[in-house]
């Protein structure tokens, strides 16, 4: 691999952490304390994109792209909403609130000069962000994106679709059914859009859930889509939980696991695609998959247990890895794999059994390193977790990424990952 | 036997889908004989023909996908002068809410709906609403939310 490709793929990786802090400008208007990040919201999107694709038989290894590309642009263009150009938005919080308690109103004309700035702007800030890359990988996120926005394959149409309803499906999060907390403007937002049958019947099941809506359809797509709105509201409490590495560290306001995970499926459709003898559907899968289980486990982290058992201080304990003898190594392993295989059970209990058995089985694989997918994922994420570690020891000086070097010396060995490391070793010292 | 979909198009549209076909098919025999295209070596290359560059089974499932869309299209043509005041395909819609704040849409077929350029599908709760609708009716589009729309004018340009 040319060394091009590594310096270029860790500057895109270096920018698009940056969507891990930016967050939703919709939240922001509305005054939600701490929102969720782009980041965030990807991660989510990407999963819904999964399983509702799965179900309409769509290219899945393309919507998932499709999902994780969608706000890449947003790292420079920001969030950008039709507000932005409203004319009568004013600065007094209240007033302003009123207006944001309803979706834009705005003339054919209007819409249409606001929705050609935004394309403009975000079209030159995705291709300042992928200009790093060869161009096959330029075309491939680009084209994606395009596609996105203009609606031209059933996948881009999909996406789009899905983004406005994993955002209605965070409004409920944050202000819950109540109309008049929340405003008509996340389901005026989504009917304007959706058009798709199944999408639409998803609609009728939240309706039903939140609103306490009569619904007609078939009795066992309500069930299934019912499990399906059940899963997504379990993984959305990722947004919310920060990563415990990063928490024992002091760090503030650090990345949360969905914030992770993203980091992670991106690492892994970039440097996947360069390994073709591997299942890149398969690899994507299992890293949006691989710690759905901190949901109920809470964020783990290898020093847990001796933190709680020994007598050294904690600053000394957290600057190298746990040394720990094999006997040792392998009861944690049998521990913790236990606890997150029963987490798994918990969180895919609603699905249909063929997609529980199949999230349970891309988690195994990752977690016993037992398919090439599974060797290769775990040295992308001790990457993804030694890159924002890196980033946050720019930040702040006291910070020791030293245990995460350690670490990914142990655990990387393929051509691929080490000449990352190599690449991040020549980027921070 | 299950009726086909039918997919509307405006004669814009339309052109469009025809033009993607037959560029497509030409990139196929391109590929199929080795070759790189004209098209593809330009700078500025149609962004929409990107995806197919390398991939030649998206390439041909994107091609018989126009077909059928090519075989079921409708064009969509303005209604006679005197339903000209009904909502229908191609209409842009001018709505007024209950504050008194305006509001416009133009309603497409599927393959057109486009919310940046305020083109919305027939087939979504908005649209769906809207159709068959007169001048100075009252919408009410309900889903958990109630937002009621007066028409205030309807607008069928040539398309």
């Amino acid at each position: 691999m040319s060394i091009f490709f590594m310096k270029g793929l860790l500057n895109f990786l270096i920018e698009i952490n940056k969507l891990k802090e930016i967050p939703r400008t919709g939240w922001v208007l509305m005054g939600v304390k701490n929102p969720e990040t782009i980041a965030d919201h990807t991660f989510r999107t990407a999963f819904l994109a999964w399983l509702l694709g799965q179900k309409k038989k769509l290219n899945l290894k393309r919507i998932i792209k499709s999902a994780l590309s969608h706000d890449l642009c947003e790292v420079y263009a920001g969030d950008i909403t039709p507000f932005f150009y409203y004319p009568q938005l004013p600065k007094k919080k209240k007033e302003r609130k009123k207006i944001l308690m309803k979706w834009a109103r705005l003339s054919e004309k209007e819409k249409k000069k606001i929705g050609e700035k935004k394309f403009n702007k975000e079209k030159t800030a995705l291709l300042r962000l992928i200009k790093f890359f060869n161009p096959k990988v330029k075309n491939e996120i680009f084209s994606l994106w395009y596609d996105y926005e203009k609606g031209i394959l059933e996948e881009g149409k999909f996406v789009r679709q899905l983004n406005r309803v994993e955002t209605l499906l965070q409004s409920i999060n944050y202000f819950g059914s109540n109309i008049v907390k929340s405003g008509n403007n996340w389901w005026e937002w989504v009917e304007e859009i959706v058009e798709d049958p199944l999408l639409l019947d998803f609609l009728k099941v939240i309706q039903k859930k939140f609103y306490g809506k009569r619904i007609r359809i078939y009795r066992s797509e309500e069930k299934e889509l019912e499990g399906i709105l059940d899963f997504f509201l379990k993984i959305g409490k990722l947004k919310r939980l920060p990563r415990l590495y990063w928490l024992l560290r002091k760090v503030k306001n650090p990345e949360t696991v969905a914030g992770h995970i993203f980091t992670l499926t991106m690492m892994a459709w970039i440097l996947g695609r360069e390994r073709k003898e591997l299942d890149l559907e398969k690899l994507l899968k299992m890293a949006l998959c691989h710690e759905l289980s901190a949901i109920y486990t809470g964020d783990t982290t290898p020093y847990d247990e001796i933190l709680s058992k020994t007598k050294k201080s904690k600053k000394e304990i957290l600057k190298k890895l746990p040394r720990l003898s094999k006997k040792e190594k392998m009861e944690m392993f049998l521990k913790d794999y236990q606890e997150e295989k029963r987490a798994f059970e918990k969180i895919t209990l609603t699905l249909k059994p063929s997609l529980k058995r199949e999230i349970i089985q891309l988690w195994e694989e990752y977690r016993t390193k037992s398919t090439p997918e599974g060797y290769f994922l775990p040295q992308l994420n001790v990457l993804a977790i030694l890159l924002q570690g890196l980033l946050y020891e720019k930040k702040d000086k006291d910070f020791f990424t030293f245990p995460l070097w350690e670490w990914a010396f142990e655990i990387c060995d393929h051509p691929l990952t080490l000449g990352l490391l190599e690449e991040m070793k020549k980027k921070f010292y | 036997m299950a009726e086909e979909k039918k997919f509307y198009l405006t004669k814009k549209g339309l052109e469009k889908i025809k033009k993607g076909y037959q560029t497509l098919k030409k990139l196929k025999t391109a590929k199929i004989k080795g070759e790189v295209p004209k098209i593809l070596e330009s700078e500025d290359l149609n962004p929409e023909y990107l995806s197919f560059q390398e991939d030649l089974s998206l390439l041909e499932s994107r091609i018989a996908e126009l077909e059928y869309i090519l075989k079921n299209a409708q064009l969509i043509t303005p209604p006679p002068k005197e339903k000209q005041n009904i909502v229908n395909l191609g209409a842009t819609v001018t709505l007024e809410d209950s504050d008194g704040e305006i509001n416009e849409f133009m309603i497409v077929g599927t393959l057109e709906a486009n919310p940046n350029e305020g083109k919305i599908s027939s087939e979504s709760p908005v649209g769906k609403s809207l159709l068959g609708h007169k001048i100075g009716d009252k919408v009410i589009i309900t889903s958990p939310i109630k937002i009621v729309y007066r028409i205030k004018k309807i607008r069928y340009q040539s398309i």
